[in-house]
């Protein structure tokens, strides 16, 4: 095995060890929760989820930095990452079985969100298409491994969990502000550039059960570059 | 073994280790000795791959700690200070992802946590969160993490600091039994745990190696004169001027008088013979009766004392 999938498996595991695992899971499936009965369980309207992904991407917002900031953070703050960097195992490895390990816990956060799935398709007739459900799932673990990657970077910087908490949440605040909000004061070659990394767009496309393959490569190629970030920041550690 | 040529290392404009040299080989326990500060955490992480060196090499089990960083770091056990471990863990679950980190295939996997556990006496907290023990078992269960692979080096940083006495003694006499076959690096400023545990001595201060030896030898060459102890019963206070009158003697002092009898300090000039028996001969000749004459060799801790104050004068002067 892998050290990447050893360390992974470890992190993933870890989050069901700690209370925080638990309170993310079940806070994220109860706000869902009151988003899907309030907004997409209406009698007599057409049966879609296209408003239940919208809101549940914006819910990735503090999920995702909650679920990222102890990956490197705490480790180096307990000291445990001294004897895991000094183990057979590359930083690059290091960093990418924590995040494969968050991603993995995310898609557990995740799950429980299925019964609402099954709940629209018992109660509608017609049932709901299942292309933009499956593709709005997708939206979310692509959105959310993107989110991930940002706090695994920002984890990476600092031995403090709280501020790699902050960063996250308020950088990915300013990206979605950026790049969805019209500014009239930025210049034009700006608010193409903005456009270009809005994500906002990319989640509605998905929602409609638009898979675009451009969208897909935005948030994975996305992701990659802030790993690599991490990953330098992991090395850094040791100049520093 | 362990081979480190040259090796400095500077955080700003703090040198913290300056030119460091020293190898050492299989089948020795080599103590790194230094007051806080002196540069031995920072000695150890370069050894072990965790800080780069701004200048000098490491060479673990003939691997450079750079160059082929990922084969020296498997040839190496190693147990920070303080023994960081993952508190939600259970401590067979800890050595299994150790074991797994350390790629030891499946099939050895149960006997090596098996070998560890009993080796480090943790079977019976096996299912206990790590979070839940004391500090000396988390001290044992990172050893056994250091163990499991069954490295042919070993360095441990402050091994037995949170131990009770008798875990203590456990602890170096399995460091000691590591070390007869194995090379074993142990970071300490407790002076007796050097000298009880390590075949070698490496006296670090101000990021400098001071001294490198035996600790009998570092004793014989850093311990200064000799120096000597006496009961006399010495009524009339003969017996001071009878001993400055032998040759060699360069001091004697009272250290203790009980009633008729003194205990006396006699500290030799350098260079100076055995001095018991000439001293015994003066005091025979001056009518003191005496029922103690000794030599009181130097310790580690006088070496240890000496290179300081030389190698810092200013301390010597706070002293």
């Amino acid at each position: 095995m892998s050290a990447a999938a050893v360390i992974a498996g470890r992190e993933f595991r870890s989050f069901f060890r700690l209370p925080v695992g638990w309170v993310v899971i079940a806070l994220y499936a109860a706000l869902t929760g009151v988003v899907f009965a309030a907004g997409t369980l209406q009698p007599g309207g057409v049966a879609t989820m296209r408003d239940f992904f919208a809101l549940a991407a914006w819910l990735m917002l503090p999920v995702t930095p909650a679920v990222s900031m102890r990956l490197l953070a705490e480790e180096a703050r307990s000291g445990t990452l001294e004897a895991l960097v000094t183990s057979p195992v590359s930083d690059a490895h290091v960093v990418l079985g924590k995040y494969l390990g968050a991603l993995a816990f995310l898609v557990a956060v995740l799950a429980p969100t299925l019964a609402f799935v099954a709940t629209l398709w018992l109660v509608s007739d017609p049932r709901p298409e299942a292309g933009p459900i499956v593709a709005g799932y997708l939206s979310l673990v692509l959105l959310g491994g993107l989110y991930l990657a940002v706090g695994t970077l920002a984890s990476a910087l600092t031995n403090n969990q709280t501020l790699a908490f902050l960063l996250t949440f308020f950088f990915l605040v300013a990206l979605l502000l950026a790049s969805g909000t019209r500014m009239d004061f930025v210049p034009d070659w700006a608010q193409h550039a903005f456009y270009a990394v809005s994500i906002q767009r990319r989640v509605a496309e998905f929602a409609k059960g638009i898979v675009g393959l451009g969208d897909a490569v935005f948030f994975i190629s996305g992701a990659v570059c802030f790993l690599a970030l991490a990953w330098g920041a992991l090395e850094s550690r040791r100049w520093r | 073994m362990i081979k480190a040529a040259g090796i400095a290392k500077s955080f700003g404009r703090v040198r913290a280790v300056r030119g460091v040299s020293f190898a050492v080989e299989p089948g020795q326990v080599a103590g790194l000795l230094g007051p806080n500060g002196a540069g031995k955490s920072t000695t150890i992480r370069i050894i072990t791959g965790y800080l780069p060196a701004d200048e000098g090499t490491v060479q673990v089990a003939g691997f450079d700690t750079r160059r082929d960083s990922l084969e020296a770091r498997r040839n190496l056990g190693y147990l920070p200070e303080a023994a960081p471990l993952y508190p939600e863990m259970s401590v067979v679950g800890f050595l299994r992802y150790r074991a797994r980190l350390f790629g030891i295939a499946p099939r050895d996997r149960v006997r090596a946590i098996g070998a560890a556990m009993e080796r480090c006496r943790i079977e019976a907290v096996r299912g206990r969160r790590v979070g839940h023990l004391s500090r000396g078992y988390r001290q044992r269960v990172g050893l056994a993490a250091a163990l499991l692979h069954d490295p042919p080096v070993l360095v441990l940083d402050e091994p037995t600091s949170a131990l009770d006495p008798s875990q203590v003694v456990e602890t170096r006499e399995l460091i000691r039994d590591l070390g007869r076959t194995r090379t074993v690096l142990v970071s300490s400023h407790v002076l007796g745990e050097v000298e009880r545990l390590c075949s070698r001595a490496l006296i670090i201060a101000g990021g400098t190696l001071l001294a490198d030896g035996t600790p009998a030898e570092l004793v014989r060459r850093h311990g200064g004169p000799a120096r000597y102890v006496i009961e006399a019963r010495d009524e009339g206070r003969k017996a001071e001027p009878a001993l400055r009158a032998v040759m060699g003697v360069a001091a004697v002092r009272e250290e203790r008088a009980d009633g008729h009898w003194r205990r006396l300090g006699v500290e030799a000039g350098t260079d100076a013979p055995d001095l018991r028996e000439p001293m015994a001969a003066a005091l025979a000749g001056a009518g003191v009766a005496v029922r103690e004459l000794s030599a009181r060799p130097a310790s580690l801790e006088d070496v240890f004392l000496r290179l300081l104050r030389a190698a810092d004068p200013a301390r010597e002067n706070a002293a």
